[in-house]
């Protein structure tokens, strides 16, 4: 496992010497006022774009700037956001707690409900219970996620005041911005238990409840529909009908022997879709007014922020890279046949 | 095809939900939420705090609350003033302005304290003054009091060269005992109702502090036309106003200002005001319903949505001194431009000057469908565009020719541009928004629309990006064409015949338009006394508005607000940049 995971960690400086050729090739298709963004820290040195080519080396030799754009990328210096007024890291650092506690929040019910329904429509399958779960899975996936978050939020905030739009309410969000609150975490849940106050941490619940319910839906969706047809195929196979005849009770079966290995292509989705959660979940955060970097992402792409851009394809493709990376080791835990392949 | 889906149902869902959860839904006669706090939910964003270099209504109306002005105007009144930080209107009877019209003193308040506790003092509004005008960044007010106090509409030469000098300014503006005195060059009726908005008075002590100019000549020069962020204004604030700023939370894209409990006058009531930008019009409409917004920015397509509930206060037909207009930029700055296509006229891009051949600028205001963006955008609460000045204005003409949407005409002006090359290649560009509004957003696709329906070789894309990216792109002369709209700065006509047709004005600056006939006939007509005369050059510049079209207004727009019926206080100004909230408070219906 150990050999396995070393392997994979090898793999990933080549992975992001690629993806960091693939951005800076892609950003060499627009011209070098537009790329001078890349390469201050403060807007006043845009004033003078001219000398920030000449001397940032933006009118040398395409290696010659790779070499120094990478200098500034691994010193964490990715450029001025001009759509979040603050340096591109500064505003990532801003930006992606909200999205990862969303994410996290988000994670759990997918996971449980996908997994749970997935299992128990393939156990009863062609059943009442299948054809529920199937036009639950259905109706998630096509139905657009703004159209879930408008309902959603037209139902629970118009018609009933339960939970409101945004990250926190008036006063709650007063106080996390006051002195006398510490951000250990920026995750607003975390950080209102670190500094005792309960009801922040109530508050900032029932502002998660519909983007999460609203990503739940659309992304729970896919995981019932894969459990789905892989614990069907599973449970098709001769040791599943094997351990039945030698008299094991049904959820022994199903949750020992059948779930473990139908789980191999769940976990990588689940995988993917933890780290595609992550990397911004642009039309929920819109439409919920919620203040996480796939927002950020949107608007920085609609004003062409190229700094913003590179700097947050840049980290959500190390995301991706990680995310994968977790994949395959899970993906290795569960199967054994992949660590010793 | 995608686009027109997705709205479709967008439309459904909101009529679905809304039905189930609309008036029906809430309460009537509800308790008072937040009862001390007023929150006014719209979109985009903040440029700057400073008051010497904010122009836009969403930056002013912050520095409203936060600072003050020596004189401003009597409630909703324009043609009346209350003295703020001065402790007199000036005026001929009480001698505070001189027999020649030239002299005006202001003999400023006593036991006036900043929001850091120090004391206000003549020298900080005099420095105020001085450093209002001399900061003059491109685009930016200054030329608001530069032009009746020193007699210059900039204060740079045509090579950028600082031309203001420290002497004239001392000159300008004294400090006499407790008294701050603005001599002008010439006698300039509207000089009061400028102060009345254009006064605003921050601390010298702190501004130096803060490393901001220091106030003496030998540091001026740094601070004329300064980078926005470079000022210590910029993000901070230090007024002697009813609220003072708590916080400009960027990332929560709100800026909340708290009550100044030591303010000279009676505190306000509310003890917060908090500022917010939420993108999605159904969310702001759905907080508004639930109470969690007071007041909310909607544009006139949303209106239904908000008719009708008994808790929310539609406030229609409100008179204000706006126009709006799309601009074209004659000397576009194509550097690293990606609104241009390729730069050049080769059906790919348009050159720096394409909008310099007035056929082409003719040809896209022929091009553009008045009635139906009067129908789409106002839902027909409008009247059509005559001319520069807005309706109830000295020098609004209603028989002034204007344009209307004529395919024909627009294809003869296109046909004739650049010597037909303009038909024959074609061209690429594409016409900015700021993201969220509505009206121009449907006015940007109305114009792209009847362009691109002329040739199939014309291509033109719309785009939205934040206010003040907008804001920056405009000044920078990047925006091919632009669509802005202007609330007067003082109630003259004056204020838009500047601006959208003088040189050195805020707009054709942006544009890099000058016409040397307009800048006269401009300068002539705020010079006239004789108001027939006066009326007569403004006829001839609304004419010009036409004949040259720099810019070209789309719709006389009638303004309305939606708030809470338990808003109490508010009062419209019809030049005001957005809510005084001194007078603000909330109280059950």
């Amino acid at each position: 496992m150990t050999a396995f995971i070393l392997r994979r960690l090898l793999l990933l400086p080549l992975v992001g010497i690629g993806v960091t050729l693939l951005i800076f090739g892609l950003l060499q298709l627009v011209s070098p006022q537009m790329r001078a963004s890349l390469y201050v820290t403060d807007p006043r040195q845009l004033r003078d774009i001219d000398s920030i080519i000449r001397e940032r080396g933006l009118d040398k030799p395409v290696h010659v700037q790779y070499v120094r754009w990478m200098g500034n990328v691994l010193r964490g210096d990715l450029g001025w956001s001009e759509t979040a007024k603050m340096p591109v890291a500064k505003a990532i650092a801003t930006f992606f707690p909200a999205t990862l506690e969303l994410t996290v929040f988000a994670v759990i019910p997918i996971l449980g409900l996908g997994i749970w329904l997935g299992t128990l429509s393939a156990v009863h399958r062609d059943r009442l219970l299948d054809h529920v779960s199937r036009f639950f899975s259905i109706s998630g996936t096509s139905m657009p996620t703004f159209v879930w978050g408008l309902l959603l939020l037209m139902l629970f905030y118009g018609a009933w005041q339960l939970f409101p739009p945004g990250r926190l309410s008036l006063e709650p969000s007063l106080y996390v911005l006051s002195p006398q609150f510490r951000p250990y975490t920026r995750l607003v849940t975390v950080d209102s238990l670190l500094n005792g106050q309960l009801w922040i941490f109530v508050d900032a619940l029932r502002h998660l409840a519909l983007p999460v319910l609203t990503l739940s839906l659309v992304s729970c969706a896919t995981l019932v529909r894969v459990t789905r047809s892989s614990m069907l195929e599973t449970l098709r196979q001769d040791y599943v009908r094997t351990a039945r005849a030698k008299g094991l009770e049904t959820p022994v079966v199903i949750n020992k022997h059948a779930r473990r290995n139908a789980m191999i292509p769940v976990v990588t989705l689940s995988a993917l879709l933890f780290v595609g959660l992550l990397n911004g979940v642009a039309i929920t955060e819109t439409v919920f007014g919620y203040p996480g970097i796939g927002l950020w992402g949107v608007n920085a792409a609609l004003q062409l922020d190229i700094a913003a851009v590179a700097g947050f394809a840049l980290f959500n493709a190390l995301l991706l890279v990680g995310g994968n990376l977790a994949a395959d080791v899970i993906y290795a835990y569960i199967d054994p046949r992949i660590r010793l392949r | 095809m995608m686009c027109v889906r997705k709205r479709t149902l967008l439309v459904l869902v909101i009529a679905l939900s809304l039905s189930l959860g609309g008036p029906a839904g809430v309460a009537t006669g509800q308790a008072v939420k937040n009862p001390d706090t007023f929150v006014s939910v719209s979109f985009g964003d903040w440029d700057t705090l400073d008051f010497a270099w904010a122009y836009d209504t969403s930056s002013q109306q912050v520095i409203f609350n936060i600072y003050e002005t020596l004189i401003a105007y009597d409630g909703s009144r324009v043609d009346r003033f209350v003295p703020r930080l001065a402790t007199e209107v000036p005026s001929a009877r009480n001698g505070l302005i001189s027999a020649d019209g030239r002299t005006y003193t202001f003999p400023i308040r006593q036991g006036v304290k900043f929001h850091d506790g120090t004391p206000l003092t003549a020298e900080d509004a005099a420095y105020s003054l001085r450093r209002f005008l001399m900061v003059d960044r491109d685009g930016g007010p200054s030329s608001l009091l530069l032009e009746p106090i020193l007699g210059m509409t900039k204060t740079r030469d045509d090579k950028g060269a600082l031309k203001l000098t420290f002497a004239d300014l001392e000159r300008a503006v004294q400090v006499k005992g407790n008294s701050v005195v603005v001599t002008l060059k010439e006698p300039f009726g509207p000089f009061l109702s400028i102060m009345a908005l254009w006064s605003s008075v921050g601390s010298k002590r702190w501004a130096a502090a803060n490393g901001d100019w220091d106030g003496t000549a030998a540091t001026m020069a740094r601070y004329n036309n300064l980078k926005k962020e470079s000022s210590a204004f910029f993000e901070k604030a230090n007024g002697t106003g009813p609220f003072k700023l708590e916080r400009w939370d960027r990332a929560g894209k709100q800026v909340i200002l708290a009550r100044n409990d030591g303010y000279w006058r009676e505190p306000a009531k509310l003890t917060r005001v908090v500022l917010r930008s939420v993108d999605e019009a159904a969310t702001r409409i759905l907080m508004l319903k639930a109470g969690d917004a007071d007041h909310i920015a909607i544009s006139r397509r949303e209106q239904p949505q908000v008719e009708g509930d008994p808790n929310i206060r539609l406030i229609d037909n409100l008179p204000w001194l706006r126009a709006d207009a799309f601009f074209f930029t004659v000397d576009i700055d194509i550097r690293g431009n990606p609104d241009v296509g390729s730069g050049r006229l080769d059906g790919a891009g348009v050159p720096a000057n394409f909008f310099s051949d007035i056929r082409v600028r003719r040809g896209f205001a022929y091009a553009f469908d008045y009635a139906t963006f009067l129908r789409d955008a106002f839902r027909n609460q409008g009247m059509p565009p005559k001319g520069v000045i807005p309706p109830g204005m000295l020098g609004f003409n209603p028989n002034q020719e204007y344009f209307s949407f004529s395919r024909e005409k627009a294809i003869a002006e296109l046909r004739e541009a650049w010597g037909g090359q303009v038909w024959e290649r074609g061209f690429r560009l594409n016409i900015l928004y700021n993201a969220g509004n509505v009206a121009r957003e449907l006015g940007a696709r109305v114009l792209k629309d009847g362009v691109e329906s002329l040739n199939p070789r014309f291509r033109v894309d719309t785009r939205g990006i934040t206010w003040a990216s907008y804001l920056a792109a405009m000044n920078d002369g990047k925006l091919p064409v632009f669509w802005v709209g202007w609330v007067a700065d003082y109630p003259d006509p004056h204020n838009f015949a500047f601006h959208f047709m003088h040189s050195d004005g805020t707009f054709p600056k942006s544009q890099r338009f000058k016409n040397d006939e307009v800048d006269r006939l401009v300068m002539a007509a705020i010079k006239e006394t004789r108001r027939a005369e006066r009326e007569k050059l403004y006829f001839q510049i609304n004419q010009k508005f036409y004949e040259l079209a720099p810019s070209v207004a789309p719709v006389h727009q009638v303004v309305f607000r939606v708030q809470r019926s338990w808003v109490r206080g508010w009062y419209n100004n019809p030049v005001f940049p957005g809510t005084y909230f001194y007078t603000v408070w909330k109280g059950a219906s």
